[in-house]
């Protein structure tokens, strides 16, 4: 348990509102926006409930322990790249498993959709053998949300300044971050190419804001929890703020196996397992799934029942499918003097010239956004980042190291992929995890234009690097992908019950008091930066829930 | 905790420059929390996982991977005592994992000087030989990717001693930097200092 506590408590007996599955970057926005507005909630949530100063640097013990991550060992995945072949053990996604979810430890690249993202099919045209489709919202839907999530959660950022940029009712209530040298090089060498680059918007605060200090730029964010609360994840946002209202109680360590049904068809609750194992039922008047794209089909398909014998609200079949990763190609550099990317964040600069590409001219579908970053701690570094151009063992790999580390910078675009049916979450009943339930099954195959656009932005990379005097680039390889980071569009939403799950109001087509609020239910990728869509997303559903409730609708 | 100490100190003597760099006492005082563990110092335990000849072979290997030249090298970041901890406490499942790799190794040793009675028992020369011989199987990914955690790793965990790893990298584990951080920033703040 937190520091953040004491809590409210509720019984397992007490017919809570709103049960919220998944305390992460979706749950615990609508656990505060719900419990603001005067409703009762539980938010269960698998992983611990950790304080910033449980947080740290070592950077083996978090990735070899999962501290905030889900665990392979003990929720072991099985992935496969199509239907057709057989389903082989191996780690096939990460995501955060903790209160606050993944948004405590991302990179923090805060990027809002285009207004393109919401109808490319019928501004674009469909593709055939691909899900494309519009959403059952705009952007202009969306944009007070957006609006909402960089105020009420902190974000850094310089509005109007690129071309590209969709339109804002307000600018980002923090100026952006100090620009590294990484940030530099790649703005002036972007701008000799015509490109436009810009201060990269970030979630967290480079001033103090609403009581918190700012960032101190030790320079560990992603794959880490931030030792300061500077990073605008829910930990220290929504989450306190949701416990004050004394109408939340955040119950971690609680992992959820099924969602139950009543005769009419309507959700009761949800069973869940405890730290020591023991099986509760929660009740609840609704339930909301907010699990991340990977977990909420999955226990959708694990709520099976006689009303719903092939996973609940899957009447569409389409319960798992249309799963998108986003891509992420990459390329990097050696240059003369230090840059010292360790220090401070991820990424100062970004450009977004690439983003709305045209069809017609390059040949395929896509589109994305690029950042210049450097990720890599020193061990990563050393195991997996110096370029292959130098030995890998020996004095020479070492005074490579020593040559590399501090000179090193990469370019990482963030591109689109294409909704397909056959890549999806299923469940995998020959390999359990260590509470007995059936494993996840990942089937995965990048659409062939999904690499021609990632070839595409490590050609514009490459070319960016060269204009910049790099010493030494190289790129890695353009491959198709069996791991995912972001985990999209599982759960679709739109208006026709037969091609989606969810309604635009959030509220699943086949059960009236359960909705589904996260990554699962984008309907297309965007260019490659979903999480401020996907917080958006969850403050918008907040007051649409909050609406049905009061009329009673739910 | 004497880590926590020198943290400390060695900040209030820079604090002159963090008032210029706009970091205030307060900021300040939230990164001190965080002043890392102390470094574990496992000189001298006897080990508990490795086998007197495993830990041989194994740092044979990893002086290989970081020789000892002008700068220190694997030894002396006490790599093998990390990897003896690591497996004991924090990863006891890939004990397995790790035994069959110097396996592999102790073999590729016999195929590459018949005489040798262990890898730790060849000349460098031949050390060489058989590593290039295995360079591209998993046994030796994993040998090589324990040998980076510890001489890259935290110090806490008991390599990486007296920061050996990192010094040779450029790489500090400071808990506040204020820009510039590096040449090309810094190069930017003058030009536009002198333009202003």
């Amino acid at each position: 348990m937190s520091a953040a506590s004491p809590q409210r408590k509720y019984k397992l007996t007490d017919q809570v509102d709103f049960l919220i599955i998944g305390c992460g970057a979706s749950g615990s926005v609508l656990a505060r926006e719900l419990s603001r507005n005067g409703f009762s909630v539980v938010a269960l949530e698998q992983g611990p409930w950790l304080d910033r100063k449980q947080f740290s640097h070592d950077e083996y013990r978090v990735a070899a322990q999962s501290l905030l991550t889900n665990n392979p060992q003990k929720q072991p995945t099985t992935f496969r790249k199509t239907p057709n072949d057989k389903a082989k053990k191996q780690s096939a996604f990460v995501y955060g498993r903790m209160v606050g979810g993944g948004t405590v430890h991302f990179t923090a690249n805060f990027w809002r959709f285009h207004e393109i993202d919401f109808i490319e099919a019928s501004k674009k045209g469909t593709i055939a053998r691909t899900g494309l489709a519009d959403w059952p919202i705009t952007y202009t839907d969306l944009e007070p949300y957006y609006t909402k999530a960089e105020w009420d959660l902190g974000v850094s950022g310089q509005a109007g300044v690129s071309p590209f940029d969709p339109p804002r009712s307000k600018p980002y209530p923090l100026p952006p971050m100090p620009v590294k040298s990484s940030g530099v090089i790649f703005e002036q060498a972007a701008r000799k190419l015509g490109y436009h680059p810009f201060p990269a918007p970030m979630a967290l605060i480079s001033q103090s804001y609403q009581g918190r200090l700012p960032c101190a730029h030790c320079g560990f964010c992603a794959g880490f929890g931030c030792e300061m609360g500077a990073e605008s994840s829910p930990l220290p946002t929504m989450v306190p703020q949701a416990v004050a209202t004394g109408r939340c109680e955040i119950r971690p360590h609680s992992y959820v196996r099924k969602i139950e049904l009543d005769s009419k068809g309507r959700a009761v609750g949800a069973v869940y397992f405890d730290e020591s194992g023991k099986q509760s039922l929660q009740h609840a008047k609704a339930v909301i799934v907010s699990c991340n794209g990977a977990e909420t089909p999955r226990l959708l398909l694990m709520s099976k029942s006689n009303q719903f014998p092939s996973g609940l609200a899957n009447s569409s079949g389409l319960v798992g499918k249309y799963l998108m990763f986003n891509t992420f190609p990459i390329t990097g550099g050696l240059f003369e003097h230090q840059l010292n990317e360790y220090k401070s964040i991820e990424v100062t600069r970004i450009l977004q010239d690439f983003y709305e590409l045209d069809a017609q001219k390059v040949g395929f579908y896509g589109g994305g956004g690029m950042d210049a970053r450097f990720v890599w701690t020193p061990i990563q570094f050393a195991a997996f980042g110096i370029s292959p151009h130098v030995p890998q063992w020996g004095s020479e790999y070492k005074q490579a190291l020593q040559k590399y580390f501090t000179r090193t910078m990469y370019l990482t675009g963030h591109g689109t992929s294409l909704p397909l049916e056959t890549n999806s979450i299923t469940l995998d009943e020959t390999v359990k995890d260590e509470w007995g339930l059936p494993a996840i099954c990942v089937t995965y195959k990048d659409h062939p234009d999904d690499l021609a656009n990632q070839r595409f932005l490590v050609a514009r990379s490459m070319e960016i690097l060269e204009t910049a005097k790099v010493l030494d680039r190289r790129s890695f390889p353009v491959e198709e992908q069996n791991y995912g980071f972001h985990l999209l569009g599982t759960c679709r939403m739109g208006n026709d019950p037969k091609s989606s799950v969810i309604n635009a109001e959030r509220r699943s087509h086949d059960v009236p008091n359960l909705f589904l609020c996260d990554g699962s239910s984008l309907v297309t990728s965007g260019g490659g930066q979903p999480t401020e869509t996907i917080q958006a997303l969850a403050f918008r559903a907040s007051d649409r829930i909050t609406a049905l409730a009061k009329k009673g609708e739910i | 905790m004497s880590n926590r100490r020198t943290f400390l100190s060695q900040a209030a003597a820079s604090l002159g420059l963090l008032y210029v760099t706009g970091i205030t006492p307060e900021l300040f005082a939230q990164a001190h929390e965080h002043a890392k563990a102390a470094p574990r110092n496992l000189d001298g335990q006897p080990f508990r996982f490795f086998t007197p000849q495993q830990a041989a072979d194994y740092e044979a290997f990893a002086g290989q991977v970081f020789p000892t030249d002008d700068t220190p090298g694997a030894k002396e970041a006490n790599v093998v005592r990390f990897v003896d901890f690591a497996l004991s406490e924090i990863e006891p499942q890939n004990k397995e994992n790790f035994a069959n790799a110097l396996k592999a190794l102790g073999e590729q040793a016999k195929r590459t000087n018949p005489e040798a009675k262990s890898f730790a028992a060849l000349a460098s020369a031949h050390q060489i030989e058989a590593m290039k011989a295995l360079e591209k199987t998993d046994e030796f990914g994993t040998l090589r990717f324990y040998t980076i955690v510890g001489f890259l790793g935290d110090p806490a965990d008991g390599g990486n001693k007296d920061q050996i790893g990192w010094k040779l990298i450029g790489f500090k584990d400071d808990f506040y930097y204020a820009p510039p951080f590096g040449y090309y920033d810094e190069r930017l703040m003058k030009e536009q200092k002198e333009k202003a």
